[in-house]
C-alpha cells in the first residue's frame, strides 16, 4: 500500500505544474471579472462590480448562448453514447481478431488535425457541399438543406470528433462487466435483452458516466470546430469568450463568462455522477 | 426416473475435442460430481447443461424434455459459480428475488419465497445489505439462495467452494450436502477437489481429457479405480517411473529402478510400455525387517513426518527408489525412526500404471 505521504509525493510534480500554470492564472482572472470595462479606455479605475455576472444571467443574448451550449453538450453526449455503445460492445465482446483493427479505426480520426477534420465537414455540409449536391442531384430535395452555421452542423461535427473518447471509455467499462454475472442472469430466466438492460448496462455505468462527462466537458468548451462550422455569428460559449477577449478586448466580460462556463461544467459533472450512482446502485 | 441425461455429449473447438462422447444419467434427487484436473472438460459439460455453451454433438435432457437447443433462460436450472457472480448493483434481497421476478412471481408470494430461500442459507437478516458488505462465504450462500429460490429442476455448481478458505470450505461442504438432502434437489457438482467430490456425492464421475474415466460411487472410485488415471488422481499416490515387464492375463509385472519388481492385478497397456507406476501411500503396509514371512520390499526409513492423524515415512529401497508410506499416528508403526530397516508390502490390486503423459495433477 502507498502511504498518504508517498501518494502526495507522487502527485506533487503534476500538482505543482497545474497549480503554477493553470490554477494561479485562472484565479488571477477572478479580479478581472469583477472590473468594469469601458470600451476604448479599458478598466474603470477603482470600480468593483458584479455587473459582468449579472449581465450573463439577465442579457437575452448571453442566456441564449448558454442554453445553446448546454443543449449542444447534451445532444452531442447522447449522440456519442447512442452511437458509441454498440460499437464499444462489439469491440469488447466481438471476435478477438476484430478488436485491434476496430480500435485502430476508432482512434484513426484522432491522428488527423482538428482543423483539417472540421474543414472536411465544411466540404461535406456546405450549401454547395457534397451532401447537399448529392441530395439535390438525386432529386430528394430541391433547395439545399441548411447544415452549417446552425446547431445541426455543430452537432454533426462535434459528435464525430468526440465519439472516439466515448468509445474508448465504454470499451474499458464493458470489458469490466463479469461474464459470469451475465450468465447468472441468463440462467435465472433473463432473455438476452433483459440481461443487457438489467445487468450489462448498469454494470457499465461507471464507463457511461466517465465517457459522458468527458464528451460533455470537451463539447461545451470546444472552440475550433464551433468557430469553423458555426461561422462568425452562430456562437457558443467558447467562441463568445474568445471574441470578448480577442475582438472586443472586454476581458471583464470574457473572464466572467469563463468562470460561468467552468461552474456549469462542474455543476453538470456533480449532478450526473449523483444520478448515475443512484441508478447503478453504486451509492 | 432420470432427472438429467446426457446422450453422447461432445464439444469441439476447431480440431480440439474438449468433451468426448459423455453419456450419463442422473436420478431425481441424486448428487453427482464431475471431478478432474483443469482442462478435463468438466466445466464445459456444466456450461452445456446450463445452455451457456452449445454442444457439438449429442443431446441433453432434463426429465424427458430435450433442452439441447433451448437458451439458458428457458431451462429452469440453478447455477452457482466459483466467482459467486452476484449482482453487485442489487441488494441481497433483490439478488434472490431476481429469478422469481423473471418467472412472474410478485407481491406477498415473492416476499415469502425470498425470505424462505434466505432462511435456508441462514441469512434471514441480511436482505437489505449489498453483496459487497458480505464475506466470501456469505456471498456464496446468497448465490445458493438465489439459485434455489425459483425451485430449479436441477442445481448446478461450478467449483463453488474453491474461492473459500479451508475451514470455511469444510463447513460449507456439510451445509451444502445437508441442504441438498433436505430439499431432495438433483445436483450436478463440478470440482477439481477430490475431498469435496468424495464426501458430498452419491456418484462421482472422474474425467480426463474430455473423457469420462469412471462413473461410480465414491467408495468404488477410491477402492476400485477403473483406470490408472483415476488411481493416480484420487488419494495420495506415489508416482514413480517404471516399465511394464510382462503381461499375465489382466495383470502383469512392473519393473522400477534396476531391481524392484511389483505385480499388478490390472494393467491397460502391453509389455514394454514406459509408465508411471501408481501406489497410494495408504495402500503400503510397513513390516518389520525380519518377520515370520520374509516377503515384501526391503528398505530403510529416511524421513518421518507427523501430520496429526497420520504419520508419513519416506522409505528408500534398493537403487535409491523412494516410496512414501503412511501409518496411523496412534498405531504400532507410528514411532519408527529414520535409519530403521523395514519391508514394504504392496497388494497387487493396489498397484496401477498409467501412461506418462496422462499424469493427472490434482
Amino acid at each position: 500500500m502507498i502511504s498518504r505521504r508517498q501518494g502526495l509525493l507522487l502527485i506533487a510534480p503534476l500538482g505543482l505544474v497545474l497549480a503554477g500554470f493553470f490554477l494561479v492564472p485562472a484565479l488571477m482572472l477572478l479580479p478581472t471579472s469583477l472590473r468594469e470595462y469601458s470600451p476604448g479606455t479599458g478598466f474603470v479605475p477603482n470600480v468593483w462590480t458584479v455587473e459582468n455576472y449579472l449581465r450573463i444571467i439577465t442579457d437575452d443574448y448571453y442566456r441564449e448562448v448558454i442554453w445553446r451550449t448546454l443543449g449542444l453538450g447534451l445532444f452531442v453526449t447522447l449522440a456519442c453514447l447512442v452511437m458509441g455503445y454498440p460499437l464499444a460492445y462489439l469491440i469488447a465482446r466481438g471476435p478477438v481478431r476484430w478488436q485491434v483493427p476496430l480500435i485502430l479505426l476508432v482512434v484513426f480520426p484522432m491522428l488527423l488535425n482538428l482543423v483539417v477534420r472540421s474543414f472536411g465537414w465544411i466540404a461535406l455540409l456546405a450549401n454547395r457541399g457534397l451532401v447537399n449536391n448529392l441530395l439535390v442531384d438525386l432529386g430528394i430535395i430541391s433547395t439545399p438543406l441548411k447544415l452549417m452555421f446552425n446547431l445541426t452542423g455543430l452537432m454533426i461535427g462535434l459528435t464525430h470528433i468526440y465519439l472516439p473518447f466515448m468509445v474508448l471509455m465504454l470499451v474499458g467499462a464493458i470489458r469490466n462487466v463479469p461474464r459470469d454475472v451475465e450468465a447468472a442472469a441468463a440462467t435465472l430466466g433473463s432473455s438476452r435483452l433483459h440481461v443487457f438492460t438489467a445487468v450489462t448496462l448498469p454494470l457499465s455505468a461507471p464507463g457511461i458516466l466517465a465517457g459522458s462527462i468527458l464528451v460533455f466537458v470537451l463539447t461545451i468548451s470546444a472552440l475550433v470546430t464551433p468557430r469553423m462550422l458555426g461561422g462568425p455569428t452562430y456562437k457558443v460559449m467558447a467562441t463568445l469568450i474568445y471574441d470578448e477577449f480577442m475582438q472586443l478586448l472586454d476581458w471583464s466580460s470574457g473572464s466572467a463568462l469563463s468562470f460561468t462556463l467552468s461552474a456549469m461544467a462542474i455543476g453538470v459533472i456533480w449532478l450526473s455522477s449523483r444520478i448515475t450512482r443512484r441508478w447503478a446502485g453504486m451509492a | 426416473m432420470s432427472a438429467l441425461t446426457f446422450e453422447g455429449l461432445g464439444k469441439s473447438y476447431g480440431d480440439i475435442e474438449v468433451v468426448r462422447d459423455v453419456s450419463l444419467s442422473i436420478r431425481e434427487g441424486e448428487f453427482v460430481s464431475l471431478l478432474g484436473p483443469s482442462g478435463c472438460g468438466k466445466t464445459t459439460i456444466l456450461r452445456m447443461v446450463a445452455g451457456l455453451v452449445a454442444p457439438t454433438r449429442g443431446r441433453i435432457l432434463i426429465g424427458t424434455e430435450d433442452v439441447t437447443s433451448l437458451p439458458p433462460n428457458r431451462r429452469g436450472l440453478g447455477l452457482v459459480f466459483q466467482s459467486y457472480a452476484l449482482f453487485p448493483h442489487l441488494t441481497v434481497y433483490e439478488n434472490v428475488a431476481f429469478g422469481l421476478r423473471r418467472r412472474g412471481v410478485t407481491g406477498a408470494e415473492l416476499d415469502r419465497r425470498v425470505k424462505e430461500a434466505l432462511a435456508l442459507v441462514r441469512l434471514d437478516t441480511y436482505g437489505q445489505r449489498s453483496p459487497r458488505q458480505l464475506s466470501g462465504g456469505q456471498q456464496q450462500r446468497v448465490a445458493i439462495a438465489r439459485a434455489l429460490a425459483p425451485h430449479p429442476r436441477v442445481l448446478l455448481f461450478d467449483e463453488p467452494l474453491s474461492n473459500l478458505d479451508a475451514q470455511l470450505r469444510d463447513e460449507m461442504q456439510i451445509e451444502l450436502k445437508r441442504l441438498q438432502r433436505n430439499l431432495g434437489i438433483t445436483t450436478l457438482f463440478v470440482t477439481h477437489d477430490q475431498g469435496e467430490a468424495l464426501s458430498m456425492s452419491d456418484r462421482v464421475g472422474v474425467m480426463a481429457k474430455g473423457v469420462m474415466q469412471q462413473l461410480a460411487t465414491p467408495e468404488d472410485i477410491y477402492h476400485r479405480p477403473a483406470t490408472g488415471f483415476v488411481a493416480g488422481f484420487i488419494g495420495k499416490p506415489n508416482r514413480l517411473h517404471g516399465i511394464i515387464a510382462s503381461r499375465d492375463g489382466a495383470g502383469g509385472s512392473l519393473t522400477l529402478g534396476e531391481t524392484i519388481h511389483l505385480s499388478a492385478s490390472r494393467l491397460e497397456h502391453p509389455a514394454g510400455t514406459p509408465v508411471d507406476i501408481i501406489v497410494r501411500q495408504e495402500a503400503i503396509r510397513l513390516l518389520g525387517p525380519n518377520g515370520p514371512d520374509s516377503f515384501g520390499l526391503p528398505g530403510e526409513i529416511v524421513l518421518r513426518s507427523f501430520s496429526g492423524a497420520r504419520v508419513q515415512y519416506v522409505v528408500r529401497l534398493a537403487g535409491g527408489v523412494e516410496f512414501v508410506a503412511e501409518a496411523a499416528s496412534n498405531g504400532p508403526d507410528a514411532a519408527l525412526a529414520p535409519g530403521a530397516a523395514v519391508r514394504l508390502a504392496i497388494a497387487p490390486d493396489q498397484v496401477f500404471a498409467t501412461l506418462r503423459d496422462e499424469a493427472g495433477t490434482p
